[in-house]
């Protein structure tokens, strides 16, 4: 079931009455079962995989903690089923096709063996989010649990089921186990966040996106008609991806959950490390947690620490796609982060001039990596990267010219609530996390006016073309 | 105030403010109201298609082209786009078989254009000696998604035409075609959407010749990546279904039409550009179709007939795209009497 659909809207509305007229346990029952028809709405044999999941890391959790002595054999197990699901439906075919291409290169004849399976949407998402509490319960960093529901609930809790933010067990699970109440303020907030998403997903993400997939579908595009596409794809992949977690953010809060900030206005960052402290945060920071620290960190020294960080950014690139653009825009990203490091920078504030030329700079180094991103086919890429403004036709110059324009009209209600979040008063426009000991109505009102907006700019600007959400290739 | 009695204000102080955003959510749409009522323009009328359509200017049903219809009473009736254009030239087709033949045709219509000018020009349009209508399609055209721009049906249009309405409501809408349609009522943004879209398009371009280059020169089909193109044909594929998509076409409502009113059909499907080496190619999942549209069209008693691989039809017929020159109009013409003779008897 997708978010941006009047299936869901009805499906969220009879949930939400159900819940909380439920107490805590029967919620929780109510969660999973919800989940699982969120999940199965297109395919039905997808929550097989789910409950499979769940099953496997619960049990391995359990027997973590009845039987110590196996600690680690249950986490492999763990490890082993959640990577070999994923890897199965995920990588199959990516190993298969090259296998089979080396063994051509070398003439042999490798059989075809890829496999006809649609990968299930989110299945990297709750794999890496179930995976972390056996981790976790392994490191002693959560007990446990002997209830499989609230496991359950966890594992599978459907707004960010498919497409994230990644939530920890030492987070999300203690909001499954203890009592909610309903707050008015919270569902306040969440309407704001919910109806922000709609409109940055429909609005924003599929009117650009619709101009980045005509680019994107050009033999040879010329130069500014190429990075007009890339510029358009830059901001559908920020407001389409931080509008699903927005959306979610807000289901969540209705249903009494905090989920956590994915993004944080990521390209008004200033460098490298920056960026990744700003874009998609829940999927940095497990890399961060689970593998880069595990693998050293930054403790053994420079060389070692700059190793670290590739093998991180190439794992983290092979996550998004089993496609070999995504590994090198995972060492592109790598590499970026690396040179950053090792540059020393002042610990002074820097003033509005540089801090502008810093943010511009990144950008155009994100949108490089976008490039990367989105450009499956490598032999394009190459051409891609290395063509020359100077090339271009006066059609091209214009085109380019128009396209960069439309998006950014498009996407001015995104730059300007990013710049007035990140220089202005985030209160007005921010859901606010605690509870409020009072309300603010001068917020209020323009809560309920932006909504207003936004409600009216979804009914009449929406894009004809609906896209899918774009991580739920992931 | 204890402590109990100031939560409970706050608490109702923030089901107000939760009401307040809710109702700012829904009631804000309504301004789009204001700004309709003070847009410029022809007077708004009730869209013959007010499940998918709120009230807008529109153009009226051209009773001068039914009248015209009406003084030629005609035998036969071509239908179609482009396609049927610039294949059958009318009088000729008249002189060779020796009947009152018109042509209704629209560049680039839909479908449903083809439904609406059949039944409001034709079947109900006291027409007393007519005997068959022939349809000019495109490849799957005949069942594809029911596709109504804006105006685009205007001038072929009642002030009701309920089966259409009924159609798209259900074929786009599904099980929430009452919840889309109140909230059109409601807010009218398909109005506003009609002038504000195009302009928040177009603007940035500056001139509308700049904007027809782009999309005819920049973004022109053969710039296309070749995979792209392949995408395109195996997405083409995976819907040519007719069993599935037949219920939802308009289809079934032409051939009952037709029925009622004992009048004979023909379809005709034409055949896309050649190749110099001979007949375009299809995939084998549009020859099942095309297979199957024949099985079915005969089976509800229509004259089928395929141009794909005709002979008759070779490059040299072709001018651009998959429009004929004007001498292949003319033999197409004289092709097409002489090979169909039996459905003119």
């Amino acid at each position: 079931m997708i978010f941006h659909s009047l299936d869901f809207i009805a499906f969220f509305l009879v949930t939400l009455a159900a819940y909380w007229a439920l107490p805590l346990r029967a919620q929780n029952v109510l969660l999973v079962v919800a989940s699982y028809v969120f999940y199965g709405w297109v395919h039905p044999w997808w929550p097989v995989l789910l409950f499979a999941t769940t099953f496997v890391d619960y049990w391995s959790a359990r027997r973590m903690n009845e039987r110590p002595d196996q600690r680690k054999a249950w986490l492999w197990i763990s490890i082993v089923s959640n990577l070999g699901l994923l890897g199965f439906y995920k990588y199959f075919g990516f190993f298969a096709d090259n296998i089979a291409a080396a063994g051509a290169a070398l003439g042999w004849h490798v059989p075809d063996v890829t496999l006809r399976v649609l990968l299930p949407a989110g299945i990297s998402f709750y794999t890496f989010q179930s995976m972390s509490y056996t981790i976790d319960v392994y490191r002693g960093h959560a007990p446990a649990r002997t209830r499989f529901i609230d496991i359950a609930a966890f594992v599978s809790f459907f707004p960010h089921l498919v497409a994230g933010p990644i939530m920890r067990a030492t987070n999300l699970l203690p909001q499954v186990e203890r009592p909610r109440q309903f707050s008015a303020a919270a569902a306040r907030d969440a309407t704001v966040l919910i109806v922000w998403g709609f409109f940055k997903k429909l609005v924003i993400a599929d009117n650009v996106g619709v101009i980045a997939n005509k680019v994107f579908a050009l033999e040879s595009p010329e130069f500014f008609v190429l990075w007009a596409g890339v510029f358009a794809f830059a901001i559908q992949i920020y407001a389409d991806f931080s509008a699903y977690t927005d959306i979610a953010r807000g289901v969540a809060k209705w249903y009494g959950f905090d989920l956590i900030r994915n993004f944080d206005h990521p390209y008004l960052a200033t460098g490298p490390v920056e960026f990744w402290r700003r874009w998609n945060i829940s999927l940095s920071t497990w890399f961060r947690d689970y593998v880069y620290i595990p693998l050293g960190g930054s403790r053994r020294g420079p060389w070692r620490n700059a190793a670290n960080i590739m093998i991180t950014f190439l794992v983290s690139g092979f996550w998004h796609g089993a496609s070999w653009n995504y590994v090198i825009w995972g060492a592109y990203h790598g590499l970026l982060l690396v040179i950053a490091r090792s540059v020393p920078r002042s610990a002074k504030r820097e003033g509005g001039l540089l801090r502008t030329a810093r943010v511009l700079t990144m950008f155009v180094f994100t949108c490089i990596g976008w490039l990367i991103f989105r450009e499956t086919e490598l032999n394009q890429l190459w051409r891609d990267l290395r063509l020359s403004p100077v090339a271009s036709s006066a059609l091209g110059r214009d085109a380019g010219l128009y396209l960069f324009l439309l998006a950014g009209l498009y996407s001015l209600p995104l730059w300007i609530h990013d710049l007035w979040v990140e220089f202005g008063d985030p209160s007005l426009v921010t859901a606010v996390d605690a509870e409020e000991a009072e309300v603010h109505w001068r917020r209020v009102a323009m809560q309920a006016v932006m909504c207003g907006l936004m409600m009216a700019s979804i009914l009449t600007l929406r894009s004809q073309t609906t896209l899918d959400f774009i991580y739920f290739s992931f | 105030m204890n402590g109990s009695a100031f939560a409970k204000a706050s608490a109702g102080q923030a089901g107000l403010s939760l009401c307040l955003v809710l109702a700012g959510t829904l009631a804000g749409p309504l301004g789009l109201r204001a700004i309709n009522g003070a847009l410029p323009g022809a007077a708004v009328r009730d869209s013959y298609l007010p499940s998918v359509e709120t009230p807008r200017p529109r153009e009226p049903f051209d009773q001068e082209a039914a009248q015209a219809v009406r003084e030629v009473q005609p035998q036969f009736v071509v239908i179609g786009d482009s396609m049927a254009g610039i294949r059958i030239d009318p009088l000729q087709l008249s002189r060779l078989t020796r009947t009152r033949v018109i042509g209704l045709y629209q560049q680039g219509s839909p479908v449903a254009y083809w439904y609406l000018a059949f039944k409001n020009l034709v079947v109900n349009n006291d027409l007393k000696s007519v005997r068959g209508a022939i349809f000019f399609f495109r490849d799957d055209q005949l069942t594809t998604q029911v596709q109504v721009a804006p105006g685009s049906l205007d001038r072929v249009a009642l002030d009701r035409e309920p089966e259409l309405d009924r159609l798209l409501a259900t074929e786009r809408l599904g099980v929430f075609s009452g919840v889309h349609r109140a909230a059109r009522v409601a807010y009218q943004f398909d109005r506003t959407r009609l002038w504000l879209e195009p302009l928040i398009n177009t603007a940035p371009a500056g001139s509308p010749e700049l904007l027809q280059a782009i999309n005819t020169e920049v973004f022109a089909l053969d710039k296309l990546r070749k995979f792209e193109a392949a995408d395109l044909a195996a997405a083409t594929d995976a819907a040519l279904d007719l069993p599935a998509s037949v219920a939802r076409s308009l289809l079934p409502e032409i051939i009952r039409l037709a029925a009622q009113a004992n009048i004979r059909t023909a379809f005709v499907r034409v055949q896309r550009r050649p190749t110099s080496d001979g007949p375009p190619l299809q995939s084998a999942a549009l020859k099942k179709y095309a297979d199957d549209l024949k099985t079915y069209l005969i089976g509800h008693g229509a004259y089928y007939y395929d141009d794909w691989g005709d002979p008759d039809e070779p490059l040299s017929l072709y001018a651009d795209g998959d429009h004929l020159t004007a001498d292949g109009r003319v033999r197409y013409t004289q092709r097409f009497a002489e090979k169909h003779a039996q459905f003119f008897q």
